[in-house]
């Protein structure tokens, strides 16, 4: 659902993902200094985290968190 | 929420995007000291980034006039286009292309041109492609913003990311700065400024389809309380995405390279890929709207995997299991950019050419900056070129100002009421969740009935609880964390700017553009050559018409199919 994993194996705490996140889903947790996902219901599936990190530790699933309100049908 | 940070500096910018940067650089040219302050990242947020279509170019060497292109532009944005704007956005997109490459932006094919979609346009649906005014350059997904924001550093604009801003400071009726947040902590930020730019965007109810939910009519929000006149809430934006996961939109915009709709029952439907035609068929029950890759010949197969190609972005279509190559046909859903609106129009209303507003001190540019360039419809030029052209002129603007301004004061009783405002909702101890309420409201807005074709019975009904959110919910939310009160301020931001949309599609009485009145079908002409304005009068909302100039309007005695295309569609 929206975005699924960070590696927490792979990931190095650089924080591009959280700059990279409009909506501030990710945050640089103080204790393991990694990046964990924080707000995954806020996450709109844009992919800039994924494509942004270093060592491919993220991934993003096109489902998002909750049912969407669409226009039609 | 006792920490406070104050920085002062000649030219606040708020929002990093496109605009922003263009708009700061210019500042910072003239020998100011400029700031950038954006809720995310600037460079990394905004439209800019998430833009994967093409720069729109006016280029004479192209085989374009100025004169067939401007007649173009009347014509197909139904005589609402500012010709000023207009006029100057084709002028000065060449020097804004030239700015991207000296910077180091890549253009992936020079110019793809308008032959290609003339030709495409022509096979699909046997008749000229509709809007001609400027050429294109495509652009690589994600490869724009970026490199604005490293220039803007070169030149020294300094930067602030991840503070929202909520509302801007006034010291005698001038805009003197801003009061914002940081994502991490209740810390108070004070800007002082002398001139003040909003580059913060459009309005969107969080849409589904258009990776842009950042964007929340903040700008909107803050001009609105400040008393700024705003325009153009009436016309809302067309985009579609793909029903299969359509919060996934870049997968859907392989449709941009390959137009073929079909009703439920395989009947074509002709648009021009943006426009009321789908909605229509929706409302009509001929639904669902299908991508209808069966019919797609082998060099539509190579049109779609050249574009994929050019946009750069490796791991979209493949994940949700879509291959052109195996045909199918796919269910469209309309409403991926809910709640926004055309690029340039719907936004704060630029009182001249240097993107002052009504308010002294502030500056305005972007797709927050309605500069009515396109007019009642949105065109083959998008946003990106004007919120480039808007921001060198806000840029310029708000630094010739600051140049004789005085440093501000600030009123420390102003500043009070500001604060209480933008720590409420965490001070709160209980009430409403703001996700919770912007939920409501994409219900109450987005089915396609509300915002796309639209009726005064129903218009009424949204308002009523539109109201009764702005009256009720958004004054009780309540915030657990930083990133709640985000979500607070721009829900309320949300709010504001549904009722602006829903106010001004009740006042507009007939049909225009992508402004669409199933109780006023057709357009008129006497009444409604006008711009509507909204300002904020004794804690109401004010609408107003203000006419377009006499000699823009077309010939009165001139026979209606001379002066406006053929609608696309109908609601039978």
């Amino acid at each position: 659902m929206s975005i699924e994993r960070i590696d927490s194996e792979l990931c190095t705490g650089c924080g591009i993902c959280v700059n990279s996140c409009p909506m501030d889903v990710i945050r640089i947790d103080r204790e393991s200094k990694k990046a964990v996902i924080k707000y995954p219901e806020d996450c709109m599936c844009c992919d800039y985290c994924e494509l942004d990190c270093p060592v491919d530790a993220i991934y993003v699933s096109p489902e998002k968190y909750a049912p969407l309100m669409v226009s039609w049908c | 929420m006792s920490s406070e940070v104050v920085i002062e500096t000649d030219v606040l910018v708020i929002g990093g995007g496109t605009a922003g940067c263009f708009a700061a650089i210019k500042a910072r040219e003239q020998g100011l000291d400029v700031t950038i302050v954006d809720k995310a990242y600037a460079g990394k947020s905004g439209a800019g980034i998430a833009a994967s279509g093409a720069w729109s170019v006016f280029n004479p060497e192209w085989g374009f006039d100025i004169d067939t292109s401007m007649n173009e532009i009347n014509k197909s944005g139904e005589y609402l286009n500012n010709r000023k704007w207009s006029e100057i956005i084709l002028k000065e997109s060449w020097d804004t292309y030239q700015d991207l490459i000296s910077w180091g932006v890549e253009f992936p094919q020079a110019d793809e041109s308008m032959d290609f979609l003339k030709k495409r346009f022509k096979k699909q649906h046997r008749q000229d492609f509709p809007r001609l005014a400027v050429g294109l350059v495509r652009l690589k997904h994600r490869k724009t913003t970026p490199f604005l924001r490293k220039q803007a550093e070169k030149v020294g604009v300094k930067i602030i990311d991840r503070i929202m801003v909520t509302d801007l400071l006034k010291q005698n009726g001038k805009v003197v700065g801003a009061v914002g947040f940081p994502m991490e902590s209740y810390k108070l930020y004070v800007f002082k400024a002398k001139a003040t730019i909003l580059c913060a965007g459009r309005n969107g109810f969080k849409p589904p389809g258009m990776q842009i939910s950042e964007i929340t009519g903040d700008a909107d929000g803050m001009a609105y309380r400040a008393g700024a006149e705003l325009t153009g809430k009436e016309f809302p934006d067309m985009h579609t995405s793909l029903a299969i996961a359509p919060a996934w939109k870049s997968n859907g915009e392989l449709y941009v390279a390959y137009w073929h709709y079909t009703d439920a029952e395989g009947k074509p439907i002709t648009c021009a890929g943006m426009d009321l035609s789908a909605a229509a068929v929706i409302h009509a029950g001929r639904g669902p709207v299908l991508w209808d890759l069966d019919s797609a010949t082998p060099e539509d197969l190579q049109a779609m995997e050249a574009y994929k190609r050019k946009r750069g972005n490796p791991v979209e279509v493949e994940r949700i299991g879509l291959d052109p190559r195996n045909g199918g046909k796919y269910q469209l859903t309309g409403g991926a950019s809910a709640g926004g609106w055309e690029e340039q129009a719907g936004g704060i209303w630029p009182v001249d050419t240097k993107c002052a507003t009504s308010l002294p001190g502030l500056y305005v540019a972007g797709d927050c900056c309605c500069t009515w360039c396109w007019g009642a419809t949105v065109g083959t030029p998008w946003g990106l070129t004007p919120a480039a052209v808007t921001g060198k002129r806000a840029g310029m603007g708000a630094a010739e100002y600051a140049l004789h301004e005085d440093k501000p004061v600030i009123d420390r009783q102003e500043l009070t009421g500001l604060i209480k405002i933008l720590f409420e909702p965490a001070e709160r101890p209980g009430g409403f969740s703001p996700r919770w309420v912007t939920q409501l409201l994409q219900n109450t807005m987005m089915p396609y009935f509300i915002l796309h074709i639209k009726h005064e019975k129903r218009l009424l009904a949204a308002l009523t609880v539109v109201e009764f959110l702005r009256d009720y919910l958004v004054p009780k939310q309540t915030a657990n964390d930083p990133h709640e009160l985000r979500l607070a301020h721009e829900t309320k931001n949300m709010v504001l700017n549904a009722e602006m949309i829903l106010r001004s599609s009740l006042f507009r009485t007939e049909s225009r553009g992508h402004h669409y009145r199933e109780d006023y079908p057709e357009k008129d002409d006497p009444a409604w050559l006008a711009w509507i304005k909204i300002r904020k009068e004794r804690g109401s909302m004010k609408l107003w018409k203000e006419p377009v100039p006499k000699k823009w309007r077309p010939d009165p005695s001139k026979p209606r199919e001379d002066k406006y295309y053929p609608r696309w569609f109908t609601t039978e």
